[in-house]
């Protein structure tokens, strides 16, 4: 039996609960975005409330199908509305002296789009909230139409290619930094191929809410919007983090530092070349990309720097 | 009556508001400023800082989050409050729908003020027009004493276990959001005795850690058609309770306003005007000088515009020879006021009667006795077979 135990893989000595979800899978096939729900289930805990919004994942938090759910109890929320129905119940909770962990589990289009405005409200408040939006790059549940989460270049249903598009034609929002300075308790990013860096944010999380608001942006790739091919939504979460695309890295109480340290990067193209949507680039428009991408890396490297 | 002891403030509309809030003692306040609501927010605030408000005070970021705040807490269990007005109320529009679908039993003042278009920070009630088909109960008050006292009598109905919908409590912006008049404070165990009954009913479905509870699941099929209709029927059932709660409201504190409509002075009445809000103190005044000049006209003040109190108003309304109808706002498309037009769907239960539109007040013009007089002759005159006007735009 310990033998067995041992060769678990090590993220699942984060787990602190069963899993709460049914079997089967409500989403499409290679989607990781119902992993990475799984995950952030197992290590917060059965007790903790989920808050959802129409989306991807709202199959799977409220209920938009008869086919795969969960024991947690959970609260739909239009799309202005996460953070600030997370503060409705957190207020009330504390007012009551109830223990319970709100985890606010929505897309990009969500947090940094529509919903903005109450997640930028509910951290200046420092609202006892855990909020996770999985990044997948625009609003793929609507039929991938572009979102400020968007990158320069790809081909969304709003930003086609064609005779005189390249596709997007603007960066997207940095959004993990963007919440950094709101100089909130605890950011983290994190990706599902690196699962155990996940899983101590999570962790992490856990404990620095009891502080205040806790902002977690997920790399998250979507096989249909992006044109992945259904295996490698793994594969291509990893090039993102091996190229500093999406660079895996923490701020807890002003302290940034970088979880993953990429050694040597890869050239931003080794991920570009797995995802259909940036297909049709060109050299020039592949090296706007790698610029833009340095730039931030930059940013993030100096902001390291500071408490080095 | 078991409330006795008297304890008389000269105070605005504003204040009365969150003297109401206070007594109720809620869990959670959640509130954005606005003109001409700001006043009742900041007293909260200061009630909330002076230790007198044992809530949780959230001071959000806009009237979008104040109405998420407040259905979430109530959906966890609790007993909420915001208040907004005008742009702010149209800003939380979606949540609203939210609100009463979830059959959330928030109370909420609206100070009524004309909404985004033309910009004007003037009083009208355009705002809640535009929020009529939302699902909640909505209420229009006359004065200061009656914005406290209907505030708390939401509570007792919103939160019945029988229906279990937001309620939202309309009052004038200017002419009673500032207007300061003396008005009767109840006390602390008073209030929590008129609100005790609460207390005694089953409880209402909680979000509960861990209890595998949920808010929100998609509507599928059936299942929606189901909530609808029951949405609906609580609202219906909603009239009789508030006429109770007004009725018990008078036993424990002496003053009652007739529950979903005050009736003035209809008995005997040829013809009758309704009125809705501050102006109907004016308008007062107006039929009685005009009974003493031989008129037979009566008063019917409207406190419940949704639901609209469909029975009262035909019991009351049958048999007179014409009925004016003042709206402190319009109706697009029919050109006429909306509670014209709704009166006018009377007619089916009622007969057909001369029927007349005046359009008063908007963005702060005054209602004035002039007014009234006027709207009342040629109600009078239409009552006499004589040609009129059905609809009239004043001043």
């Amino acid at each position: 039996m310990a033998e067995k135990l041992n060769k678990l893989p090590k993220v699942t000595e984060y787990f602190c609960d069963e899993d709460q979800f049914s079997p089967g899978n409500a989403c499409c096939p290679g989607c990781i975005m119902e992993l990475n729900l799984r995950l952030v289930s197992k290590i917060m805990g059965k007790d903790s409330i989920l808050l959802g919004t129409p989306g991807c994942s709202a199959p799977t938090i409220h209920g938009q199908n008869d086919r795969a759910w969960h024991k947690h109890s959970y609260y739909a929320c239009v799309m202005t509305g996460v953070a600030s129905s997370a503060t409705g119940l957190a207020r009330y909770y504390k007012k009551a002296g109830i223990d319970a962990t709100i985890v606010c589990h929505t897309g990009d289009g969500c947090a940094q789009d529509i919903g903005i405005q109450t997640i930028s409200g509910a951290a200046e408040r420092n609202e006892n909230i855990i909020y996770i939006c999985y990044d997948n790059e625009g609003y793929m549940n609507t039929g991938v139409q572009r979102s400020s989460a968007t990158p320069y270049g790809a081909a969304t249903s709003t930003t086609p290619v064609g005779l005189k598009s390249i596709g997007k034609t603007t960066n997207s929002k940095n959004m993990p930094m963007i919440m950094a300075m709101h100089d909130i308790p605890y950011v983290a990013t994190a990706t599902l191929s690196h699962l155990e860096d996940y899983a101590k944010k999570l962790t992490k999380a856990k404990e620095m809410v009891k502080q205040g608001f806790v902002y977690l942006h997920v790399f998250c790739p979507c096989t249909v919007g992006w044109k992945v091919k259904p295996d490698s939504s793994i594969t291509v979460c990893r090039a993102a983090v091996q190229s500093n695309y999406f660079p895996l890295w923490e701020v807890g109480n002003g302290a940034y530092r970088i979880t993953q340290p990429v050694a040597k990067p890869k050239p931003i193209n080794e991920m570009l070349k797995l995802i259909g949507k940036f297909n049709h680039l060109k050299d020039q428009e592949i090296s706007v990309l790698q610029q833009q991408s340095d730039n931030r890396f930059s940013i993030l490297q100096a902001l390291c720097s500071i408490r080095a | 009556m078991t409330a006795r002891s008297k304890n008389i403030k000269v105070i605005t509309g504003n204040t009365a508001a969150a003297y109401a809030v206070l007594r109720c003692r809620p869990d959670v306040v959640s509130a954005y400023p606005i003109t001409p609501q700001s006043e009742l927010v900041e007293q909260l605030a200061k009630f909330h800082a002076d230790g007198l408000l044992d809530c949780e005070y959230v001071a959000v970021e806009g009237e979008n989050s104040a109405q998420n705040v407040a259905c979430a807490a109530v959906m966890a269990g609790g007993r909420a409050f915001t208040a907004t007005s005008s742009y702010g109320l149209v800003y939380m529009y979606d949540t609203m729908l939210q609100t009463s679908g979830y059959r959330a039993p928030l109370v909420m003042v609206n100070v009524n003020r004309e909404p985004p278009g033309i910009h004007a920070v003037y009083s009208g009630q355009q705002d809640m027009i535009c929020t009529r088909d939302s699902g909640w109960i909505q209420i229009v008050v006359e004065n200061c004493q009656e914005i406290l006292d209907t505030i708390i009598m939401s509570y007792r109905l919103a939160e019945d276990y029988d229906i279990q919908l937001p309620v939202m409590v309309n009052y004038d912006g200017y002419y009673l959001s500032f207007l300061a008049e003396s008005v009767d404070i109840p006390e602390q165990e008073d209030v929590d005795r008129f609100l005790a009954p609460l207390k005694e009913q089953p409880q209402r479905m909680k979000l509960v850690a861990g209890a595998g509870t949920g808010c929100g699941s998609h509507g599928i099929g059936m299942g929606f058609v189901e909530y609808r209709k029951k949405h609906m029927a609580a609202m219906e059932r909603s009239k009789e309770l508030w006429d109770k709660i007004d009725q018990d409201f008078k036993n424990e504190f002496g003053r009652g306003y007739g529950g979903q409509i005050e009736s003035y002075r209809c008995d005997d009445a040829d013809i009758v005007l309704v009125a809705t809000g501050s102006a109907v103190g004016t308008a007062r005044t107006v039929i009685d000088a005009k009974r003493e000049q031989g008129i037979k006209v009566g008063l019917v003040k409207l406190r419940f515009f949704r639901p609209f109190p469909v029975e009262k108003l035909c019991h009351i309304l049958k048999g007179k020879k014409a009925i004016g109808v003042l709206d402190r706002s319009i109706c697009f498309g029919w050109n006429c006021g909306p509670v014209f037009q709704e009166v006018c769907a009377l007619t089916r239960h009622i007969g057909i009667m001369p029927m007349l539109s005046f359009i008063d007040g908007l963005a702060n013009m005054d209602i004035t006795k002039e007014h009234i007089s006027g709207m009342v002759d040629e109600i009078y005159k239409a009552s006499q077979n004589k040609p009129y006007q059905e609809l009239t735009w004043l001043p």
